[in-house]
This record gives C-alpha cells, sequence and structure tokens, in this order.
C-alpha cells in the first residue's frame, strides 16, 4: 500500500540536552493504517508525531536532520490539552478559525460549522456557545470537529485523553473510532484500554527513541508484554499483572484509635454565595483511606477545598477533638495535594522545595536536612535534588508534590486525583507510598475517578452527587455493589 | 471562577468598531481644546446619557463601574483646586491656596477626565473584542497575525484568573502565612508571578503550533465569518455627537452655569 507519511535516518536533539533523542530513525506509515505508538514519557512519542507533520521545524524550532521524509497533503493534529489549543472562545468561532483559513466562503461557514459538529456528536441550541463552559471530553471532541474541518485524511492525535476524567475518555475514543474509520490514524497514548480495539499497528518507542517493537497488535502485546510493565504503559490487564505481581491484601483500617479524629455535622461549603457541598454527619478514624468518588462537578473538590479551609464554610467540623476553624494553621494537622503539581511549588529546587515548611517551622539545620534526606529517599528524587521543580518528569512531579506537602508528618493527608495522568509504574509508586503512611495512622482522603483504586487500596468510599454525600460505605461494600451492578 | 458579563444588545453594540474606535479617538482630541468649563459640562452630560441609558448593561454593574469615575473626578480636580495658581483667593493655608480661578479650573479638569473616562467605558462596555479585532483586519487592514494573536490572548484571561486563585489555594496549604513590609510584598509577588508566567509562556507557544496545526499562516488570504460592515446607525452615532457638541457650545453661551469663558490662566 502507498506510503503515506515516513521518515528515513531522522537525527534530531533538543538545545541543552546531552544527546541525540533521535539517531537515524526511520518510520513509515501507510495509507489507512491504524498505529498506535506507546511509550515512556521523554522517549520522544509527541516530538516523532510533530516531525511527521512538519510542524517540526516549522513552527516549533528544533534542530533536526533527515535524509527523506514525507509529509502527508494534508494532516489533522488533536493535542493533550483541550484548553490550549483553542483560539477563540466561542465553539462556532472555533471551527470557523479552521474555514477561514482554509478560505470558505462566509455564506457556507454556518452549514459546514453544524456538519462538522454533527460528525462529532456535539449538538448546541445555540452554535455560539462558549467553550469555557464545555466538559473536557466535549473540548475535545469540539478540537476534533476542527481537525475535521481541514478535510484531512491523516489525523495524529497526541494523548488526546490524557486530561479528561474516565467518561470523557469513552466519549472521545467512541468520536474517534467513529470518524476515523476511512481514515489513517496516528496515535500517542500511554493509557490504551480504549485504543487497542480499533488499531492494527502498534510501534514501542524505547528511552532512546529507538524502536523497540513494530508489529501487529497481537504480536506485540504478546512478545513485548515485559517491555509495556518496564514503561508503565496502561496496556488492558495493567492492574491484574501487578496485583498478581506483588499478591497486595486490601488494607485494613482495624488496630487504630477507635476514637473518631475528624468529625463533620452539618458541614456546608461555599463558593461565593452558592452552596456546593453539604455534609450531614460523618466520622473519619485514623488509618482510614476514603476515596471521594462523584461525576465532574460534583463538588469532590470542594470538599476538599472546604476541608483545608481554603473556602467559607459553616457547621461543625472538629480535627481531634478541637474546633477546625479555631485553629490557627490548618496546615500543621492536614497536607494537600493538589491535581497540578506545578502549583505548589513555591521554590527554585527540589531539595529547597521539600525544606521549605521545615524552614519555615524553624527546624534546625540538621534536622532539616536530615528530614529532606530521608523524604527524597523514600520518593526517589535523590538525583534530582537540584533540579528545578518544573524541570521534572510528570511522574516526578507528583512524588514531590505529595513529599513537599507531607513533610511535618500531618495526620491528615488530601489529594485531589494525584494519579491523574500519571503512568502505570508512577501510579503504582505513588500508591504504595500513600499506602505506607495510611498504614502509620496517616488519614487519607482522596478524589479519584479510578475504580481500582477503590477496590485495591482505599477501605471506605464516599460518593458525592450534586454536592451531597450519597453514598458512605466500606470499600468492600461499595466494588460488591459494583459488581453486581455491571455483572 | 467565572467571568460572565451578560448585557442586553443595543444600537451601540451594531456600530462598527472600527468607526466606533476612530470617532472616540477624535473626540479626546477634541476634548482637549475646550477650555470653556459650561461647554464641558453639557458634554458631560450627552455622554452620560449615552452610558446610562444605550450601553445595555444592568443598572447595578453601571454603579459600581461609576465608582472609580469620581475617583478620577476628585483626584484630578482636587490638586488643581488646592494648589492652582490665581489672583482672587478664597483659602489659604500652608500650601494650599484655594483661588477662584484654581477652583473652576480643578472642576473644568474633573469633569474633562469623567468624559473621558465615560467615553472609554462606553466603547469597552459595547465593544466584543472579537469583532473589533475583525473588523479592524476588514476595514483597517490589521494583519491577521496580530488580530488573531490578541485574541487567543483574550480567550486567556479568564483561565489566569482561576490560575491566580489555584495559587493562591497552594500557598496557603503550604502554610505560607504573608509577611508583612516591602520585603513580603516582594516575596508575594515572586510566588505568584512566577508560576504565572511559565504557564502562559507554556500555554502561549501551544496554542501558537495548535493555530499553524490548523493551517493558520499570515501569507494566505482568508475568508471572515464575521463581515463587519457600515450601517446607518454608524451615522447615527456621528450626529449624536454633532449634536450633544452643538448644544454644549450652543447652551454654554446662552445659559451659562459659571460666568467663565476660559479657564486657563492668563496672565
Amino acid at each position: 500500500m502507498e506510503v503515506i507519511a515516513s521518515v528515513n535516518k531522522l537525527r534530531l536533539k533538543f538545545p541543552g540536552a546531552e544527546s541525540l533523542l533521535f539517531k537515524d530513525f526511520s518510520l513509515s506509515i501507510r495509507k489507512g493504517e491504524k498505529v498506535l505508538i506507546v511509550g515512556s514519557s521523554g522517549s520522544g512519542k509527541s516530538t516523532l508525531l510533530q516531525v511527521l507533520t512538519g510542524l517540526i521545524p516549522s513552527s516549533v524550532e528544533v534542530p533536526m536532520k533527515v535524509e527523506n521524509i514525507k509529509i502527508p497533503l494534508s494532516w489533522g493534529f488533536v493535542f493533550q490539552d483541550p484548553e490550549s489549543q483553542f483560539c477563540m472562545p466561542y465553539v462556532d468561532e472555533e471551527i470557523a478559525f479552521v474555514l477561514e483559513n482554509l478560505q470558505i466562503p462566509h455564506d457556507q461557514m454556518p452549514s459546514y460549522i453544524s456538519y462538522y459538529l454533527k460528525q462529532v456528536g456535539l449538538s448546541f441550541d445555540d452554535m455560539h456557545t462558549k467553550t469555557q463552559i464545555l466538559s473536557g471530553g466535549m473540548k475535545q471532541r469540539l478540537a476534533i470537529a476542527a481537525v475535521l474541518a481541514l478535510e484531512s485524511d491523516v489525523l495524529f492525535l497526541d494523548e488526546p485523553t490524557a486530561m479528561l476524567d474516565p467518561e470523557g475518555t469513552e466519549e472521545v475514543w467512541n468520536t474517534i473510532k467513529e470518524v476515523g474509520e476511512d481514515k489513517t490514524l496516528v496515535i500517542v497514548e500511554h493509557k490504551i484500554n480504549h485504543v487497542v480495539d480499533f488499531v492494527d499497528r502498534v510501534i514501542i518507542l524505547s528511552d532512546n527513541g529507538e524502536i523497540v517493537a513494530d508489529g501487529s497488535k497481537q504480536e506485540v502485546f504478546e512478545q513485548y508484554k515485559h517491555v509495556l510493565i518496564d514503561q508503565g504503559i496502561w496496556y488492558p490487564d495493567a492492574w491484574k499483572d501487578y496485583l498478581l505481581a506483588n499478591g497486595k491484601p486490601r488494607p485494613q483500617s482495624t488496630g487504630w484509635d477507635s476514637n473518631s479524629a475528624i468529625t463533620l455535622t452539618d458541614f456546608t461549603g461555599f463558593r461565593g454565595k452558592n452552596k456546593k457541598i453539604e455534609i450531614k454527619n460523618v466520622d473519619v478514624f485514623p488509618g482510614e483511606w476514603i476515596t471521594v468518588l462523584g461525576k465532574n462537578g460534583a463538588g469532590k473538590s470542594t470538599l476538599l477545598h472546604a476541608m483545608m479551609d481554603l473556602i467559607k464554610t459553616k457547621g461543625v467540623y472538629t480535627i481531634f477533638g478541637q474546633d477546625a476553624k479555631k485553629i490557627n494553621k490548618l496546615s500543621d494537622y492536614a497536607a494537600f495535594v493538589f491535581q497540578n503539581p506545578e502549583f505548589q511549588f513555591v521554590t527554585n529546587s527540589v531539595y529547597d522545595e521539600v525544606a521549605f515548611t521545615l524552614r519555615l517551622e524553624k527546624w534546625n539545620l540538621d534536622k532539616v536536612s536530615n528530614k529532606v534526606e530521608e523524604l527524597l529517599e523514600f520518593y526517589f528524587l535523590k538525583n534530582h535534588e537540584h533540579s528545578h521543580p518544573y524541570q521534572l518528569s510528570m511522574g516526578q512531579k507528583r512524588r514531590l508534590s505529595v513529599a513537599a506537602a507531607t513533610v511535618k508528618g500531618q495526620p491528615i493527608l488530601l489529594l485531589d486525583e494525584p494519579t491523574f495522568g500519571q503512568d502505570a509504574k508512577n501510579t503504582f509508586a505513588i500508591l504504595e507510598q500513600i499506602e505506607y503512611l495510611r498504614s502509620q495512622g496517616t488519614i487519607v482522603i482522596m478524589v479519584t475517578h479510578d475504580l481500582n483504586i477503590v477496590e485495591h487500596f482505599s477501605t471506605r468510599v464516599w460518593v458525592i452527587d450534586q454536592g451531597e454525600l450519597t453514598i458512605d460505605c466500606s470499600s468492600s461494600e461499595y466494588t460488591k455493589g459494583m459488581h453486581k451492578v455491571v455483572g | 471562577m467565572q467571568l460572565d458579563f451578560s448585557f442586553r444588545e443595543t444600537w451601540l453594540h451594531k456600530i462598527n468598531p472600527s468607526f466606533k474606535f476612530i470617532l472616540i479617538v477624535a473626540l479626546f482630541i477634541h476634548i482637549l481644546f475646550i477650555h470653556n468649563i459650561n461647554i464641558i459640562i453639557n458634554y458631560m452630560i450627552g455622554t452620560a446619557i449615552l452610558y446610562i441609558l444605550f450601553t445595555g448593561h444592568p443598572w447595578k454593574r453601571l454603579l459600581i463601574i461609576s465608582i472609580p469615575f469620581i475617583l478620577i473626578f476628585l483626584t484630578s480636580s482636587t490638586s488643581m483646586i488646592f494648589f492652582g495658581k490665581g489672583e482672587v483667593t478664597w483659602f489659604k493655608w500652608g500650601l494650599i491656596h484655594i483661588t477662584e480661578e484654581g477652583f473652576f479650573r480643578g472642576l473644568h479638569l474633573g469633569f474633562r477626565g469623567l468624559v473621558f473616562a465615560t467615553l472609554g467605558i462606553i466603547f469597552a462596555l459595547t465593544t466584543r473584542p472579537v469583532y473589533l479585532f475583525y473588523s479592524l483586519m476588514q476595514q483597517l487592514k490589521l494583519k491577521p497575525k496580530y488580530a488573531y494573536s490578541f485574541m487567543a490572548a483574550v480567550r486567556l484571561i479568564p483561565i489566569m484568573f482561576e490560575e491566580l486563585q489555584t495559587i493562591r489555594y497552594a500557598l496557603k496549604v503550604r502554610g505560607v502565612q504573608s509577611q508583612k513590609g516591602i520585603l513580603g510584598f516582594y516575596h508575594l509577588l515572586k510566588s505568584y508571578s512566577i508560576p504565572m508566567l511559565s504557564q502562559s509562556i507554556r500555554r502561549a507557544h501551544r496554542i501558537a503550533v495548535a493555530m499553524e496545526a490548523k493551517r493558520f499562516s499570515d501569507t494566505t488570504k482568508r475568508t471572515y465569518y464575521y463581515l463587519v460592515g457600515f450601517s446607518k446607525l454608524d451615522v447615527y452615532l456621528l450626529i449624536y455627537f454633532v449634536v450633544v457638541i452643538g448644544t454644549s457650545y450652543y447652551f454654554a453661551n446662552s445659559y451659562s452655569y459659571f460666568p467663565i469663558q476660559d479657564v486657563r490662566y492668563n496672565n
């Protein structure tokens, strides 16, 4: 079959990097193929897509050399971050932007716009809707619609669902499946559960930019499973294999103080003047791992914000018998880990980041350095202590954020989707570290969408629906109910 | 945080943005040459009518927006009133020297500031940035490169507000309690500006790449989703200001509030 995109002997190096990212790299993609490219973060997957589309070097200036390159005549590119690929504030204007670029006459635009929106299954009463109010899944589908408007035969998808919840992820992959049927697809992804059904060729890249495996998906998944595990790819059986390899029992929260550590009674949290979360009455005990589940916008993060006193609250909230409102520094009792780790970094090096809170507390120097060394060791960050936090990989940033937040050994740990966007290896590493803290008696309250965590790590489940706590039960009860519903 | 300024669309919203822009700049320049306090007061009434009745925004919002106007009025007039030159002394105490001439000149300056502010805010409240840039591209031949960069930047503003709040939360969570004094302010500035800048630069770069991936280019021709043209309303706005200025001059001569023709100080 006809080759639609190819590179031959590609050499590419990022300025400042020590070695070449690609050295004599060759790849060709034939018309109609559905190709999945996997590899650990930093293996150059996204860079490869940008080279194959000519975005490197024309839009992103990176020094590269290539003997032969074939760029598809017409291609479309869907990026990872739904927020930063739009340039217009309204749905219709975003697609119109593409149509303008292609010089489609003004009077034909509205019908084109509704046509493309329909293709990705989006319908609005008024196409002139703000993109800001769309969910992540809808935003990515809009991005796909804009790409379809280019009328291209080849679609390049760079982890289009990395920032979406499970519901949005499914929406987006279903859309891609539908619109991509007669197109060539080149997909980079590390959560491959949804993708495996419809790709026919799988390529694994190694950390130093070489092709480890390239073949039909059956072949690759059978023969190179160890590589997938090693690279932290979310292949369909990742959880099963992890559990088998570790023989992990479900954690038990017994054996701890039976006095409740946190009590919430008629506890409400407000954003502005609106009541966004209400908890009638709960007690939380040391050594519990509570996963907070619920749809997007149900109020899960708001609950954590309320418990951290970041927003206005009313009602009874006691921590170890003290009224939380009278505690001068709540951060002495509770640690908080944000969804985006970058937002909580306040210093310029990994070491300073961990030491930051201790220095604020005026610990003496020896004690600070001992504690910091210990934590850096525990979170595998020892080799990076002098790096700037922003220079770390996704997984390292996440571990640093947990290390820095928990440095004072607070008895309560609040986490907002800590495994979000993490590869399998990092996810398991961070879960194990949280589990260690829990086994020492820390209370873990964690917002997540991942039901595997509920089943295998947490001890208790809270389900939030429209700002109210609707289910509060043990994880085993919850998963039992879940299996009943499913099968 | 949602920044939502819903409003009722009025005829002012439908005026060609480039025309509105040029007209208001011209009015700004003209105002500088008005030295008769009676004219400027009438002028102010004329613009205030436009602001209150035709911007289409709710009363409450208009009222809130006018708070800084009062501030502009007070600051620009008081300094002239207190320290301005003049011959007829009303009050003298130390450095403060209030004279009749200085007083009226101060009032005049205050009203001038008000007219400036009102005209500017009328423009801001009745012009959607997207239409403005489409119009600038179509009528004034602004390069699409600049127009679309600005439109993309406008889109980022609400996202930046969200980020600001996140950083505020993060600092609180980490136990940062704001320090006092200049050093404290410096630390505060640093802890907000560096993450926000780095995020903004990264986001801007990503959007630029995404735009080029959608075949945006400065060299080829393009069509427009919004065709912004001229209409009768543009003429109405022009007539409105001709009438306002005309009557301002007329009434200033026949029914003046103060018996002063020129507030400038002449020896």
